[in-house]
């Protein structure tokens, strides 16, 4: 924008910009006249180039037109160097104070609800966890057991019928030896007669017998896993020919190193067959 | 009172019953699946398995040799 300088009349926008080289902005201030020669720049060695401080062309300056003398300054001149206009830029804008955002239309209007459905999913969560860690625990134990047709395997059955009273039977049960002892009555009252509280493995002969003249019981001494002979030794029960361990007729230790009675598996009597089954 | 309210105090409030209640739903939840799966198998294998063809083998009270 140009003017003539006959125009007085003139109102800019103030300003505090500086020009490049420092000097300021102020579009009325005529800073384009030379200096005189011989001035005080005459250290300078007669060197007349242009003034270090004037402004620059394009800032204005004082020209001779055909009506007559005029001076131009150039107001909103194109803004150099220093001052960049940065048209794409991520950084935030400075604020006066922060703006926070009205987030009323997100709160949740009953707050109660969401402290519930929190709670409810946690828990929930939680009954998964725990029922999982259940199934896993039971899982895992069921493996250790016996499958089902293994056990229907496992039994077996005898023919009580077959036994005369007085009389051993030697039967194998899982690969191991079992005794079936039909004892007679005085063999019954014998064993019941005893202290068995003063013996090394206490039990009594009620325990150990389903029907009294009945004794089953594993055949494997408890000593280091012989098989006793039957109706041998000091107490008319069995006897273990390895290290001399005494059983009496119900088969509980009494002599020898044997630590415990002989084990009484596990057994039913089916009274409509007449049969033992054992396991 | 609302109903979220309502379970929190009486569910929620608490660790101990809290935790019992987790619990006890995980014992009901393992019921429940179980039973769910149990029906889905057996609707899935309907008149395959031996419980569903018993009838057609064993008579009740036969001395046949069954099983």
């Amino acid at each position: 924008m140009a003017f003539n300088a006959s125009k007085k009349a003139f109102t800019l926008a103030p300003t505090l910009r500086s020009l490049p080289n420092g000097v300021p902005a102020a579009p009325l201030l005529n800073l384009n006249a030379k200096a005189a020669p011989g001035g005080h720049h005459d250290h300078h060695s007669g060197v007349l180039g242009p003034r270090a401080d004037t402004a620059p062309r394009w800032a204005g300056g004082v020209s001779t037109g055909p009506s007559g003398l005029v001076s131009k300054t150039i107001v909103g001149s194109p803004r150099v160097s220093l001052f960049q206009q940065r048209t794409m830029h991520t950084s935030a804008v400075a604020k006066e104070a922060p703006q926070v955002p009205d987030y009323t239309p997100y709160r949740a209007s009953n707050t109660s609800t969401n402290r519930a459905f929190s709670y409810f999913m946690v828990g929930s969560l939680g009954v998964l966890s725990a029922s999982f860690a259940k199934s896993t625990v039971s899982e895992f134990l069921v493996t250790m057991a016996a499958s089902a047709d293994v056990l229907a395997l496992a039994k077996v059955e005898v023919e009580l019928a077959s036994i005369p009273e007085g009389k051993n039977v030697v039967i194998k049960w899982r690969g191991k030896p079992v005794f079936i002892r039909h004892r007679t009555q005085s063999e019954i009252e014998e064993a019941r007669k005893e202290n068995w509280k003063t013996f090394r493995d206490p039990q009594s002969d009620e325990d150990r017998t389903k029907k009294p003249e009945w004794l089953i019981m594993l055949g494997v001494c408890t000593h280091l896993g012989c098989v006793p002979i039957g109706e041998a030794g000091d107490f008319g029960g069995w006897f273990c020919p390895c290290h001399g361990s005494h059983y009496d007729i119900s088969g509980r230790t009494r002599k020898g190193p044997a630590p415990l009675n002989l084990e009484v598996p596990e057994y039913s009597f089916n009274d409509a067959d007449g049969k033992v089954v054992i396991g | 009172m609302a109903f979220s309210t309502t379970i929190y105090n009486a569910v929620f409030r608490r660790n101990s019953v809290y935790v019992s209640t987790i619990f006890v739903g995980a014992f009901g939840f393992a019921v429940g699946y179980d039973k769910a799966v149990t029906a889905v198998w057996d609707r899935w294998n309907a008149g395959k398995q031996w419980k569903d063809i018993r009838h057609k083998y064993v008579t009740e009270g036969g001395s046949e040799d069954d099983e």
